[in-house]
């Protein structure tokens, strides 16, 4: 509380001071949060910020009236944002920067030409290849696909199959190349619905494992001893469904927003669903949950909504503490943006989150607006090293990671980048140095590998000489040693017998 | 027969495995000073092994140093070790003091000792993939440390090999329930220290009021 009086106070005064005509200025001048990033160790830093709160934009500023709950934001391959109004069962679509609205759907016209509405949509998607939008109509029970001009093509609903069961509440939808439309559905936890081209049910894709955790392995060995009837009366052990995911190219990337689970937060499916991150270890959002005192609770991170951009980063919305954790697409973090706040730049219950080209627009459910967020200018050296650093380009790479160690000199992917650009150009020392300051033992080991080929070959001469010298050295001296012996023996021995008398009696 | 000086006892107790120590034992040899020595030496191979291992073999959380965890590790452990197997033998019908034993199983430990220093030698000259070579040096220098160490415990107390099996298996029980005990220690004397806390705390705030 202090803190926050103590960051009103700063604002003000330099509200003050600026006068008002630079006040947006005052207001981008900082975030109204303490930028952090995760070192080696997995303990919170303070970082530079990638991306800073440009402006907040309402359902009044689209000139549509306010927004109510909006659930799902997209933004289709024409760079025209499609938002979800959910409480007033509409969808809003408004030009690339959000100033002008282009068209609001809200009534629909069925292929026998009658009339359609909404009823709480969740979720929106435009299909690239055909331009039809699809919508997750939730409290229908069904999935709407039209073009753009509101006339419905198809029209998906609970599949008729022995397969599925449970309500069909559609909660987010995409749908791929081939036209597969792929469906998250409330209360279902075998995975995502996924129907053909024209909307056949064809199976589930994607589900989550369990998470095998002391209380369901102790379930497992005690239904061994079970008879059939009591095992059916138990709890059955089922994962946790997914909330929301995004597709890029041919992969699927899904989330789970679940305070309890740990595995398969976040998923990045192949087209046999198959989860490529399996096989990492890898954890999302926070790595140490924070205990916050004014809620007592403990914010176990949520990834509620995932977003991958087109440059395959992937922005994860954490729901509990209103962060987007931005990732590179090996996973990477990168950013921490956001934050639970009644200022520009905070939120109070967000949905969903995406992004257009180096911008992150993330939709609060609860304020009912849009939060666009730019890219700093640390961000963009942070990207633009990233991307080339991920391509390959460890050469190219190497002056915007200098650059980024000018600006933060925590960030530890910086030095890792130095590290394997060095390491990449023959400059062993260096890429030690700088192996060594990005705890990066595995770069370290190769750089020293070739350091240590590089001393070997300069200095060989010298070290077979110093060998040579020593071993005749130790022979001559041994010799010696040898000779002198038999008189050094007769000599020594009384010495000793004294050494001994003494030792006897300090004990 | 056997006129070695002190140091020439360390060097013929460590090369000489199955005799060294019962040689020693006969000439009532062995020094407390240069046991302590040992004891310093191993506490320093800790830190060291902990701190200044080569980097390509993995990183040293460096950043903060507490000293307390290294201490254990070598001198709390070897006292244990040492009263342990005093208190055990003691009822064993051992014939060693507690001075012996430190002074034994402190000789004992020279291969360890020197093995780490090896290894943290070779961690700075070799690179991951002749890890290998590391593990070969300590496999030896543990081992050779294993059997001294049993060689010990048999002659200053004058067992037979199986009650020494017996004896040394009972001294690590008691180092356990040692441990046990302080852990116990420990948590009683913060309970205390919390009361004593809380009580104070409550005092001040009436005498505030």
């Amino acid at each position: 509380m202090k803190k926050r009086n103590k960051t009103l106070l700063t604002l003000f005064a330099s509200c003050v001071l600026l006068g008002g005509g630079i006040v947006s200025f005052a207001a981008r001048a900082g975030e109204p949060y303490d930028v952090y990033n995760y070192d080696r160790w997995g303990e919170a830093i303070p970082s530079q910020a990638g991306y800073i709160a440009d402006r907040v934009v309402s359902g009044y500023d689209l000139g549509v009236g306010a927004m109510s709950a909006p659930s799902d934001i997209f933004c289709d391959h024409n760079d025209i944002f499609y938002i979800c109004d959910s409480g007033n069962n509409r969808i809003v679509a408004a030009d690339s920067d959000l100033s002008s609205i282009v068209k609001v759907y809200d009534r629909f016209t069925m292929p026998d030409g009658s009339v359609t509405t909404l009823n709480k949509p969740m979720g929106v998607f435009v299909s690239a290849e055909t331009g039809n939008i699809y919508i997750a109509d939730s409290e229908n029970s069904r999935v709407l696909v039209c073009d753009t001009d509101a006339n419905v093509v198809m029209e998906i609903t609970r599949p008729e199959s022995d397969l599925y069961n449970g309500t069909f509440l559609p909660q987010r939808v995409i749908a791929d190349k081939a036209g597969n439309v792929y469906v998250v559905l409330r209360n279902i936890t075998t995975g995502a619905a996924m129907f053909d081209a024209s909307g056949e049910f064809t199976g589930f894709y994607g589900a989550n494992r369990v998470e095998p955790t002391a209380e369901i392995v102790g379930n497992y060995i005690k239904n061994l001893f079970m008879s059939e009837e009591k095992k059916a009366r138990r709890a059955r052990n089922v994962p946790t469904g997914i909330t929301s995911f995004d597709i890029d190219g041919d992969f699927i990337f899904t989330c789970t927003s679940s305070s309890t689970q740990t595995t398969d937060t976040v998923k990045k499916l192949n087209a046999a669903g198959k989860n490529i991150f399996a096989s990492k270890e890898l954890a999302f959002g926070d790595y140490t949950p924070m205990y916050d005192t004014s809620q007592n609770k403990v914010l176990q991170p949520a990834i509620c909504d995932i977003d991958i951009a087109d440059d395959g980063n992937i922005n994860c919305l954490d729901y509990t503490t209103g962060r987007v954790f931005q990732y590179d697409k090996d996973c990477n973090l990168l950013f921490i943006t956001g934050t639970i706040a009644r200022q520009v730049g905070g939120f109070s219950q967000v949905s969903a989150v995406e992004s257009l080209g180096d911008d992150l627009y993330v939709l609060d459910s609860q304020k009912n607006t849009v939060t666009v967020f730019v890219e700093t200018s640390f961000g963009e050296i942070v990207h633009d090293a990233t991307d080339k650093f991920n391509a390959g380009y460890y050469d190219e790479a190497l002056e915007p990671w200098y650059e980024v160690l000018k600006r933060d000199g925590n960030y530890r992917r910086a030095y890792i980048g130095v590290a394997s650009a060095l390491y990449n150009r023959g400059d062993y020392k260096g890429s030690m140095k700088y192996a060594k300051l990005a705890d990066a033992p595995r770069i370290y080991n190769k750089a020293f590998e070739g350091y240590r080929m590089e001393f070997l070959k300069a200095n060989f001469g010298y070290i077979a000489a110093g060998l040579a010298v020593l071993i005749i050295g130790i022979i001559v001296l041994k010799k010696r040693l040898k000779k002198r012996k038999p008189a050094a023996e007769t000599a020594a021995a009384a010495p000793a017998a004294e050494n001994e008398v003494s030792g006897k009696e300090e004990e | 027969m056997m006129d070695l000086t002190q140091k020439q006892w360390v060097k013929h107790a460590v090369m000489h495995p199955v005799e060294g120590f019962e040689d020693m034992r006969w000439k009532k040899s062995g020094s407390l000073k240069i046991a302590f020595g040992i004891v310093l030496l191993l506490f320093i191979a800790a830190v060291a092994d902990g701190r200044v291992y080569g980097f390509q073999f993995g990183v040293a959380y460096d950043k903060t140093f507490n000293i307390i965890p290294y201490i254990v590790k070598s001198i709390v452990v070897f006292a244990a070790w040492v009263v342990g197997n005093w208190a055990v033998c003691t009822l064993l019908d051992g014939e060693g003091t507690m001075k012996n034993i430190c002074i034994y199983s402190a000789y004992a430990l020279i291969p360890y000792i020197v093995q780490i220093f090896i290894c943290l030698l070779l961690s700075h000259i070799l690179v991951q993939d002749e890890a290998v070579f590391i593990q070969a040096v300590r496999i030896i220098g543990t081992g050779w440390t294993a059997i001294l160490l049993f060689s010990a415990i048999k002659s200053v107390h004058q067992y037979s090999f199986g009650k020494t099996v017996f004896a040394i298996i009972l001294t690590i029980a008691a180092m356990f329930i040692m441990l046990f005990l302080l852990v116990l220690f420990m948590s009683l004397i913060q309970q205390v220290y919390i009361f004593i806390s809380t009580i104070y705390t409550e005092i001040s705030y009436r005498v505030r009021v």
